[in-house]
């Protein structure tokens, strides 16, 4: 192993192989060796339960709590969609993958929502830039990564399977950013009452301008 | 004429002109909410202050008249603070609810908050005002009262330009609110304008509201098929797929959204009548003709023109020129009616109904016409009709047997139903031909017995020129793909005349140059030069120009 500058702005030690094999000839030894590595994993996975590999799809690992997987439309209280189709994550797409058609809700206080809402998941490429441009934390990704299906059809995927799905339960949500910010809004009530923002930095007040405004005219 | 200085550069304009009418002719930007050039000046938004030389205080732009030697300055830090304070007011109980405001996107305030203020409020958003939201005002138009910021573009509009008085603002000081007294429906026949002049949110179109984000749209000028006025408009339609998820969304095609009012002071100012807004939904109306047939077999419109062809020279060659005639009607481009003309020789009628007669009549004291073609003028300036007598007289021949083979092209009325009179006079037509060729937009119960039908071209999937009723000369554009094998008239039409010999151009500009050099009446014009205001032939009599200005108040 000899340090070597393979083209790289850093120093990169390279592995010489053919080096190393002119320096480590091949034997009958070494080849039994290998055999007995075989025979112990062999022996500790049979007897001792120690396996370095899991029974997929029966046992699954956990992901990160930011994986980037199939969407979830996370709904109110109420159990209906946060969603008030705004057509952000539509913009922001870039695999144009979500498809929404806005209706008026009959309350004038949220007054939109999505009538209907695909996202077709054999175009979506798990960007997330969907879940960063809701302003409502409607959209976030999850843990889940099964998207097999028999036909094309059932890959677009509409609200209710946006809302709820097994994969869902089983692996939990995975990348939400704005989960902060959304909480804040709607746990912080001292922070929607007092003024967040007291003033733009370095301004003064129109008040005191129009004062020294009408001071500089006398 | 009075010399005035803007920003260090001199302009001499007119006297009696605002600041602000100069400052848009010369291309400077003022920003502004209320003003508006065909409402009149109210000067309550504050936003269009500039500073002007020897005068103490920022004046409002809109409402000052320009002086001789006037020196304005519209950049001065002055300017630009009192500009952001006048921002800072309007949004100070803005609701910003942007995601669902159907405005965002081509909001006045999101455009000059970016531009001038991109302040960070100082007031909490749960102190804000609530106010009412999503109120129906009339069957078209939407009211939010927070999104409001009492430019009163709105009540001024019905005050001067409808003369209807409908909206006006209701209490005082911060109570102060839009609104119709009696909350009677807003009903007026040119109401949706509001929806245009409104620069924010507060009035939305209820025909247009949550269908699609502005910034999908794209605009396209065009012409209002409507009537004989002939108002400008642009047609916005989707401008690529919404979505590729969406099954059945095709991205080829595109759907017309709304369209909206587009200023030419001497047709339309910047108004529409609402049948003529909403008239791009009559396409909808019936099912388009997507595919051509012939004895109710599909076939393709190539497959069948040389047929069309060749059974008119057989009938011409049987029973002399004269039994072969075309009607087509006054909602044609000029261009396709100028080729029937020239592929019928002459044998070419366009009157359905009384459309002569109407065609220069009021049916309001706005814009309305009662003639609900777009090209009557264009169609007599063609000097297509003679003395074929009409549909009726055409009718007349065919069951006479002087007309055996006919080429009917029918566009329906954009607004309104077409007369019943009308399709069973067509449906009598077809029956009585020998020979018959429907060219239509959509699949009409009365072409059932037509031997050859074609899909064409609607308004709006078609470039041409129509002429309105005071003979000016405009152009209609494409803003959508004709469905299936529909095509324009006019492509149809060249396709035949090269059948028979003539080879014509089929680019709407080659045949508009064909029609200037052989039309008297449009000698000397130019396609290129017709621009998107159109313009009135030079060869016209004046003594034949309408008045058109005169009919907006």
């Amino acid at each position: 192993m000899t340090p070597a500058r393979g083209g790289y702005a850093v120093d990169v030690p390279v592995i010489n192989v053919s080096e190393r094999a002119r320096r480590e000839p091949a034997s009958v030894w070494s080849t039994f060796l290998a055999f007995g590595v075989t025979l112990r994993r062999l022996f500790l996975s049979l007897f001792k339960g120690d396996m370095p590999t899991i029974q997929y799809p029966e046992q699954q690992r956990n992901y990160s709590e930011r994986f980037r997987g199939t969407h979830i439309l996370t709904v109110r209280d109420d159990g209906s969609l946060k969603c008030v189709a705004c057509y952000m994550c539509a913009t922001i797409c870039p695999a144009e993958c979500i498809y929404i058609e806005a209706g008026e809700h009959p309350n004038p206080e949220i007054e939109k929502y999505p009538r209907r809402f695909d996202i077709d998941m054999l175009r979506c490429i798990y960007c997330g830039f969907c879940v960063d441009a809701c302003p409502e934390e409607a959209i976030i990704l999850s843990r889940e990564h099964h998207q097999s299906a028999y036909t094309r059809e059932e890959t677009i995927y509409p609200i209710e399977k946006l809302i709820a799905r097994p994969g869902i339960d089983m692996k939990g949500p995975g990348y939400r950013p704005n989960r902060p910010f959304a909480e804040a809004k709607l746990l912080d009530r001292q922070a929607q009452t007092t003024c967040p923002y007291p003033s733009t930095a370095g301004e003064r007040h129109p008040a005191v301008l129009y004062e020294s405004m009408i001071l500089k005219r006398q | 004429m009075p010399k005035i200085t803007i920003n260090d550069q001199q302009y001499e304009a007119p006297p009696g002109k605002t600041i602000i009418e100069v400052a848009d002719e010369v291309g400077v930007q003022i920003p502004r909410y209320c003003y508006h050039p065909d409402i009149g000046v109210e000067g309550s938004c504050r936003m269009c202050l500039v500073e002007v030389e020897k005068s103490p205080k920022l004046t409002p732009a809109c409402a000052t008249p320009i002086a001789d030697g006037m020196i304005v300055r519209t950049t001065t830090p002055r300017v630009q603070q009192a500009v952001r304070y006048a921002m800072e007011f309007l949004l100070l109980h803005h609701p910003i609810d942007c995601p669902v405001c159907d405005q965002s996107g081509e909001c006045w305030l999101q455009d000059y908050y970016m531009d001038h203020a991109r302040h960070t409020s100082r007031y909490p958003g749960t102190q804000k005002t609530q106010r009412l939201k999503a109120h129906t005002l009339g069957p078209l138009v939407k009211l939010d009262r927070e999104r409001c910021i009492l430019c009163t573009r709105c009540v001024r509009f019905t005050r001067n330009v409808t003369q209807t008085n409908e909206i006006t603002v209701f209490h005082r000081g911060h109570a102060s609110e839009i609104g119709v007294a009696g909350d009677r429906p807003f009903d007026n026949p040119y109401s949706v304008n509001v929806v245009d002049v409104c620069p924010v949110g507060a009035l939305t179109s209820t025909d247009f509201r949550f269908k699609v984000r502005a910034w999908f749209l794209q605009g396209t000028s065009s012409i209002c098929a409507g009537c004989s006025t002939g108002c400008n408009l642009r047609i916005d339609h989707s401008a690529r797929a919404l979505g590729g998820g969406a099954p059945g969304y095709s991205a080829t095609e595109g759907t017309i959204y709304r369209t909206v009012g587009r200023r030419n002071v001497e047709v339309n100012k910047s108004w529409l009548c609402d049948e003529g807004r909403l008239s791009f939904h009559t396409m909808e109306r019936w099912p388009r003709l997507r595919a051509a047939r012939e004895h109710g077999s599909p076939r393709t419109v190539a497959e069948l023109l040389p047929v069309v062809h060749q059974r008119f020279e057989a009938i011409r060659e049987q029973y002399g020129p004269a039994a072969v005639a075309a009607l087509g009607s006054a909602t044609n481009t000029n261009e396709a009616l100028f080729l029937l003309k020239k592929y019928f020789h002459n044998r070419v009628d366009f009157r359905l109904g009384d459309e002569v007669e109407t065609y220069r009549k009021r049916q309001d004291d706005l814009l309305r016409r009662w003639d609900k073609h777009p090209n009557t003028r264009g169609a007599l300036d063609l000097g297509l009709g003679g003395d074929l007598g009409g549909l009726r007289g055409l009718r007349e021949m065919a069951e006479r047997r002087q007309i055996r083979g006919m080429w009917i092209a029918f566009h329906p009325q954009l607004v309104g139903e077409d007369a019943r009179e009308i399709v069973d006079e067509l449906r009598r037509l077809v029956d009585a031909l020998e020979f018959s060729v429907v060219s239509a937009t959509h699949d009409f119960p009365w072409m059932a017995n037509a031997r050859i039908v074609l899909p064409m071209a609607g308004w709006a999937e078609e470039k041409g020129t129509y002429t309105n009723f005071a003979g000016r000369v405009q152009i209609t554009a494409r803003a959508v793909a004709p469905p299936g094998d529909a095509r324009p008239l006019h492509l149809m039409m060249s396709e035949l005349l090269a059948l028979a010999g003539v080879q014509v151009s089929a680019d709407p500009a080659a045949i508009f140059d064909w029609i200037a050099r052989e039309v008297p009446l449009y000698a000397d014009m130019d396609y290129d030069a017709i621009g998107p205001l159109g313009i009135v032939p030079p060869a016209r009599p004046a003594a034949e120009i309408e008045p058109e200005t005169e009919m907006v108040r």
